[in-house]
């Protein structure tokens, strides 16, 4: 199953890949004149999730995103989040509920024009996650089609205690709209590195990681409104860029 | 600029597209299984006897399952129940020589996590001390069915035989 929508998102992943490249080729031709570069913090919100939690009425989501620029390039990232969701399939319904933590980096790749404070980032993340699962309700399939199908069973059982870990690999992109407010969105392939499971049922919803396939492997992304607070100031250019390479 | 919301659209379209649902359960996925019968000669009970049209009909159900020219059948059991009582009609078609005897098979049932798309599976685990009842029809005819024996009690998969009838 797995294998249905993987070349699609690998192909997906090398077309970004691909305009990297373009991106870069457009960079050597640019000159680029000493500009000041802002330091600081910036913290903000995933506004897709709040987005959910409005219109959907099994979901209740938050995700805090926040980075520190470090260096010209690197930043430390992180996310914190809790979720609450109800997913209703058609052959069994679940609760997932759970708090989640990821600690990371984020290389920023994107060389800017004068004052632009623009991200094309590739960053990577650990992630970990502690949830519970409540298995509403489940149907019990059967090859059979003698006997009318039995009606879904009600169930209620709730597995507390459930702990994943996972690693992520995230490809964003940060724009600043107006002066020191960024919208984000990244895309998240995210593997798992350890995963405590029920027994007799699945965690098939990690808080955090999203939803789990056959495999170790999970998509997730994320749109974010945040603000930067700048706390300090360099000065660069580009002649000092060169020297350093 | 204008690069950046083009990935801003680029990046929009992947997230949509890993929202789809692959969620079908597979046909080759194990799930509920059916108990497994396998027909033995009484008279050289380690050689297999095809049955010839055996009619195999749930006493509170109106339809029948019917086998022929097999020696192995598969049956299913109820799930909301722990037990199930078939009548086994044999030569069903033939109002002459047809005899219809009644098995009733005693058992638990395992509910069993299979996977996201195919949810759960009931296993069963036949009775130990009564796992079946033999009984005849209101109209006498005679035990068709000389004797039943219990090869595996835990009911999981379909690959194995699970009863033996010999006739």
């Amino acid at each position: 199953m797995k294998m249905r929508y993987m070349p699609k998102f690998t192909f997906s992943i090398l077309l970004i890949l691909a305009s990297f490249l373009v991106i870069a080729q457009n960079k050597k031709t640019d000159s680029i004149p000493s500009k000041i570069e802002k330091y600081g913090i910036r913290f903000g919100t995933d506004i897709s999730k709040l987005a959910q939690s409005f219109y959907d009425k099994n979901y209740k989501g938050i995700e805090f995103v926040g980075d520190y620029r470090v260096t010209k390039n690197y930043y430390l990232a992180g996310e914190l989040g809790n979720e609450n969701t109800t997913v209703e399939d058609d052959r069994l319904s679940f609760t997932a509920q759970g708090t989640y933590l990821k600690i990371g980096f984020d290389y920023n790749s994107y060389e800017n024009w004068l004052d632009m404070r623009n991200m094309i980032y590739l960053g990577m993340r650990y992630g970990a996650s502690t949830f519970s699962q409540t298995l509403n309700s489940y149907k019990l399939y059967n090859t059979s089609t003698y006997f009318p199908e039995a009606p879904t069973v009600q169930s209620g059982e709730k597995y507390n205690g459930l702990t994943s870990q996972w690693i992520e690999v995230v490809l964003g992109l940060k724009t600043e709209l107006v002066k020191n407010v960024y919208l984000g969105f990244s895309v998240r392939l995210n593997r798992l590195l350890t995963n405590t499971k029920p027994d007799n049922f699945d965690n098939l919803y990690i808080p955090g990681f999203n939803r789990t396939y056959n495999g170790d492997f999970g998509i997730g992304f994320n749109y974010s409104v945040s603000y930067f607070l700048p706390l300090y100031k360099t000065k660069s250019s580009s002649k000092k860029e060169s020297k350093k390479k | 600029m204008k690069k950046i919301y083009l990935l801003f659209i680029c990046l929009l379209s992947i997230s949509f597209s890993s929202c789809e649902k692959d969620d079908i359960c597979e046909a080759t996925t194990a799930t509920t299984p059916k108990l497994i019968i396998e027909f033995y000669d009484i008279l050289n009970p380690l050689v297999k006897k095809n049955i010839t049209n055996l009619a195999l009909k749930e006493i509170n159900s109106t339809a029948s399952l019917v086998f022929n020219g097999t020696s192995k059948i598969q049956i299913p059991l109820k799930t909301n129940q722990d037990l199930t009582k078939y009548s086994f009609i044999l030569n069903s078609t033939d109002v002459a020589i047809k005899n219809e005897d009644f098995l009733l098979f005693n058992y638990s049932r395992q509910t069993v996590f299979v996977s996201r798309a195919c949810g759960f599976k009931t296993n069963f685990t036949l009775d130990s001390t009564l796992p079946f009842i033999k009984t005849e029809t209101s109209i006498p005819d005679g035990y068709w069915i000389q004797n039943v024996v219990i090869i595996k009690s835990n009911i999981t998969n379909e690959n194995e035989i699970h009863a033996k009838i010999y006739f």
